[in-house]
């Protein structure tokens, strides 16, 4: 019996349709809650934040939409060890929350995505996430294997983990990096980072690892049209590449 | 009379006769913007009847707020492609970011409100000399870019397409084109006209609050900028609001189902110059109806407007809706209550500001009095200035003798020249594949194409061109030959050309020789359209685009064409793909260097490319030969840069994916821009070859031979990447 997902929309959401289409594609029953009815989420056994500009990034990106009623059910959802995802503003959301790391109090964040180094503005550029735990760190991640690669595309202003040096070492001694940059063939380099994250960082988990943030946007590289290297014969229209976590997600949803 | 109207004396006495009295002032106001050429096309309209408009793919023709083309059916129902272009040039030479920004925004409000989902934007740039840091140039330069990324990003747009030119032409009166794409059911499309049996239905305003911005702004667009006049425009320019119209697009979706969901009509259009007054007026009009509006019930961001900046001021992020009134409340419910806009932004709301009238009166009231009071045909109607132009000299095509050049030190400064060099630090800061939709991204490839359909195998190609170092030649011919590129372009990705938008940007019609450019476009591009028949299925005029000095612009006709894939499985991907294919060149190789980059190196002239309509058309039959029976690897147009460019740009890509091909060519002069296509193909002896000459081979190892000269695929890519890195850090 598979849970019921929301992929709640804030004002200035703007990815959460093919957030939705991925999901069900993997086959998650996953839909929209609107931000005029916020009192839905409590139904619902799993959670997604989806990419965008919530209240236009304001202050920083995620600071508004961090206090905003839907999140008062993500929080207390995520207290309750449901599952919550969150790509790009998501994933700034959930930082802003202070449900990742998760090291400090709630909406007291101990870190931030802040702006992109040294190009500080937008950049688009495709990338990949590799775990960078074990799977089973994380419920979300369990389904893929180690040293996972998946495809994505980075498209933010402000993704580049800081914090103080201590809540670094937190962070990386806590286990809390799930996904760090990586080139195709898997190298880890300062040249895979498009943002200059602390600790090559691309996602964040927090300790109990039933909330996961990343960054790039694997929806965006989620069915076989989407890669640029397409093999004669795949089916164009099915889900693969950035669809691999989204299936693990679907699956952890499941078991949950 | 009022001195911040740009009325000619004329046509204020046509006016006062018509009328039998002085205009009020908000009448006054009123005519300026719908009698100003960007609103009225006066002295434009009769010429763009040159153009081929029709055809079986057209669902919707010119005169609406977008066109319409047919992309093909899905699950047993017809999807079109709604497209829009405009310019938002002036605005962007004074305010570079909020320029740019809302010609995004209006773009997109222009395909909304034909009931589509917006899919895809496009920017084409033409800019001025950046090279100088300080310069006037190059801040707009970087503030065009920043502006539409901010806008078309936060709304959740890709960017599909794109070029930009660096000319001194442009120094002071850059071009800023933008184009958007939209997907609807044929059978759904709303048009921008009340529909038969409306009268008394209700004319409901939607989105942010009206506000002093904006005032004046469609008589501003259609004057020439002098430096004086351009800071005393700044409250012409508009504000962006991305936040707002990325809540406003997905409110209007939500309506869009609504009025399915109950199978009535309403129309729909885009509040752009001569604010709620030009919509109100065009949408009843064109209807054959007239409009009551209420200016006291019109959501005001400040107290105390004058009843005319209320009327005509071009406030951002609204649009008009025409309602049957049993269901206009509801609409009004989805945007307050749902999609809560008055929390959005300040007082932004749906209202009913009035009602359709049978009678064909256009009247607006404001505190009890009637400001307004017009037949809507003479405010609304078509106007018509004919003036007079001089014909322009059209330059020869032949074919020339060239002299030998050294490949070994030219192509190096080929790929740095500023109209070849990499625009990826530029169009990096966009959103390339937000919707997730997205098979090629802006940049990977000649064309960008996108999988715009859910479960569907259906792609959608767009590309753009307009080269101005042609332009600046020969008006006319720089038109066809933007005709012709862009095609290519959306054929290079494998995809069948169905329609074409245009932007004719020139000089001031008032200037006979300026005048005469347009009108040579115009027919350049009706020739090549109509040689290829391609419709065009809306465009755009923008007029008084000079330097301060009143020298025009380069001659700019931009256009882009639309493709259409049955599968985007049969989408080229790009770079070359292994050794030991052939390396082709299909279509037209005549040798001439007039305005190209070679040309300009070399500091000569040279003669213009020819034109061969019959060659293009059997180059795009080959091409598509090709990749229906499975030989072609990749493909390239030839543009800017000429064909070794195009087989540098392969080769880059095939590095950046980590293949280790090379290519092997033997060529005269592989530098000259005479277009056709370099194509990789498996076995040649399976296609057709005529009109294909085989140039080379591609090879292990990752070296460009050319002529015996041999070059690292990594250092021609490292000088091609280099240049705008600089402007665009």
């Amino acid at each position: 019996m598979s849970g019921r997902i929301a992929v709640p929309v804030f004002p200035g959401t703007n990815s959460e349709d093919e957030t939705v289409r991925l999901l069900r594609d993997c086959g998650g029953d996953a839909e929209l809650v609107h931000w005029s009815a916020p009192e839905r989420l409590a139904e619902y056994d799993a959670y997604v934040l989806s990419g965008g500009f919530a209240y236009e990034d304001r202050i920083r990106a995620g600071a508004i939409a961090a206090h905003d009623r839907i999140m008062d059910f993500v929080i207390e959802a995520a207290a309750a060890g449901k599952l919550v995802f969150g790509i790009c503003n998501g994933a700034q959301i959930l930082l802003e929350a202070g449900l990742v790391p998760g090291t400090g109090p709630i909406r007291r964040p101990t870190a931030a995505f802040a702006t992109n180094l040294p190009e500080a503005h937008f950049v688009c550029r495709h990338v990949y996430l590799k775990l960078a735990v074990e799977p089973a760190r994380c419920a979300m991640t369990a389904a893929l294997p180690p040293n996972a690669l998946v495809p994505a595309w980075a498209a933010h202003a402000e993704g580049r983990l800081a914090a103080t040096p201590a809540h670094l070492d937190e962070i990386a001694a806590g286990r809390h990096v799930a996904f760090v940059y990586a080139h195709a063939n898997g190298r880890v380099d300062d040249d895979a980072v498009p943002n200059g994250s602390a600790l090559r960082c691309a996602g964040l988990v927090n300790r109990a690892g039933n909330v996961l943030a990343v960054m790039p946007h694997p929806e965006r590289d989620g069915w076989n049209f989407n890669h640029l290297e397409r093999c004669v014969g795949d089916d164009v229209l099915a889900p693969s590449g950035g669809a691999t976590l989204f299936r693990s997600f679907v699956q952890a949803v499941a078991q949950s | 009379m009022v001195e911040s109207v740009a009325l000619r004396d004329d046509e204020l006495q046509r006016i006062v006769e018509r009328l039998g009295r002085e205009p009020s002032v908000v009448e006054l106001h009123a005519f300026d913007a719908q009698w100003s050429e960007h609103c009225s096309y006066k002295s434009t309209r009769h010429h763009l009847k040159r153009l081929p408009v029709s055809g079986a793919g057209v669902v919707l023709g010119p005169g609406e707020d977008a066109g319409a083309l047919h992309l093909g059916t899905h699950a047993g129902q017809a999807y079109a492609v709604v497209v829009a272009h405009e310019s938002h040039n002036h605005p962007s030479q004074i305010v570079p970011f909020e320029g740019a920004a809302t010609g995004v925004g209006g773009i997109v409000r222009d395909v909304l409100c034909m009931g589509a989902e917006v899919i895809a934007v496009a920017d084409p740039l033409r800019l001025g000399r950046v090279e100088r840091a300080g310069a006037h140039a190059r801040h707009v330069a970087q503030g065009v870019v920043d502006g539409i990324a901010a806008y078309a990003n936060a709304i959740g747009v890709p960017n599909l397409a794109g070029d930009a030119y660096f000319e001194e032409g442009f120094d002071e009166n850059c071009l800023v084109n933008v184009v958007a794409l939209g997907l609807v059911k044929e059978n759904e499309l709303i048009h921008s006209y009340a529909p038969k049996g409306a009268e008394d239905w209700a004319i409901v305003l939607v989105g942010k609050a009206t506000d002093p911005s904006g005032f004046g702004g469609a008589s501003f667009s259609s004057l020439a900028l002098d430096a004086t006049a351009a800071q005393a425009s700044k409250g012409a320019v508009q504000v962006p609001d991305p936040f707002l119209k990325s809540v406003l697009m997905r409110a209007s979706y939500r309506v869009f189902a609504l009025l399915r969901e109950r199978k009535v009509s309403a129309a729909f259009k885009d509040l752009g110059a001569g604010g709620i007054m030009g919509c109100s007026a065009e949408i009843t009009a064109h209807g054959g109806y007239g409009a009551q509006i209420d200016l006291d019930r019109v959501n005001v961001a400040v107290e105390r407007m004058a009843p005319e900046v209320i009327a005509v001021g071009e406030t951002q992020e609204r649009l008009l809706w025409v309602l049957p009134p049993e269901i206009a409340g509801e609409v009004v419910r989805i945007y307050n209550e749902e999609f809560t806009l008055p929390e959005v932004a300040y007082n932004a709301r749906a209202t009913i500001v009035g009602r359709v009238t049978a009678e064909p009166r256009y009247v607006m009231r404001y505190r009890g009095k009637t400001v307004m009071d017009v037949e809507s045909e003479f405010l609304a109607g078509s106007i018509r200035d004919e003036l007079p132009y001089t014909e322009v000299i059209r330059h020869t095509t032949a074919v020339e003798e060239l002299p030998a050049i050294d490949v070994e030190t030219l192509l190096p400064r080929v790929l740095a020249h500023r109209d070849v060099a990499s625009r990826e630090p530029l169009y990096r800061r966009y959103d390339a594949v937000v919707r997730g939709a997205t098979v090629l991204p802006r940049g990977a490839a000649d064309a960008g194409v996108l999988a715009p359909i859910p479960g569907s195998r259906l792609g959608v190609a767009l590309a753009v061109a307009g080269n101005p170092r042609y332009g600046r030649i020969d008006p006319g011919y720089a038109a066809e030959h933007a005709v012709v590129e862009a095609m290519r372009r959306v054929v290079a990705i494998g995809a069948r050309p169905i329609g074409l938008t245009n932007c004719l940007n020139f000089g001031n019609p008032r200037k006979p020789e300026q005048y005469g450019a347009f009108v040579a476009a115009v027919d350049g591009l009706a020739r090549a359209a109509t040689e290829l028949d391609l419709p065009f299925v809306s465009g755009n005029v923008s007029l008084y685009n000079e330097s301060v000095a009143g020298a025009a612009i380069p001659a700019s006709a931009i256009v882009a064409c639309i493709g259409a894939l049955d599968d985007v499985a049969q989408c080229v991907t790009p770079g070359l793909k292994q050794a030991g294919s052939a390396l082709l060149w299909i279509g037209s190789r005549e040798l001439a260097a007039g305005g190209s980059v070679l040309a300009e190196l070399l500091g000569s002239d040279g003669n213009l490319p020819a034109i061969s309509y019959g060659g293009e058309r059997a180059a795009v039959g080959i091409v598509h030969d090709s990749i229906v029976r499975g030989v072609l690897r990749s493909c390239r147009a030839v543009s800017d840069g000429g064909m070794l460019t195009a087989l540098a740009r392969l080769a880059f890509d095939a590095m950046l994916r980590g293949r280790s091909v090379g290519a092997e060519i033997d060529f005269g002069n592989p530098l000259c821009e005479t277009g056709g296509f370099i194509c990789e193909v498996s076995d040649e002896s399976e296609i057709d070859l005529t009109g294909a000459l085989q140039i080379g081979r591609t090879i292990a190892g990752t070296e460009l031979i050319v002529n015996g000269a041999r070059f690292e695929i990594a250092r021609l890519h490292e000088i091609w990447s280099r240049p705008l890195a600089g402007i665009y850090p």
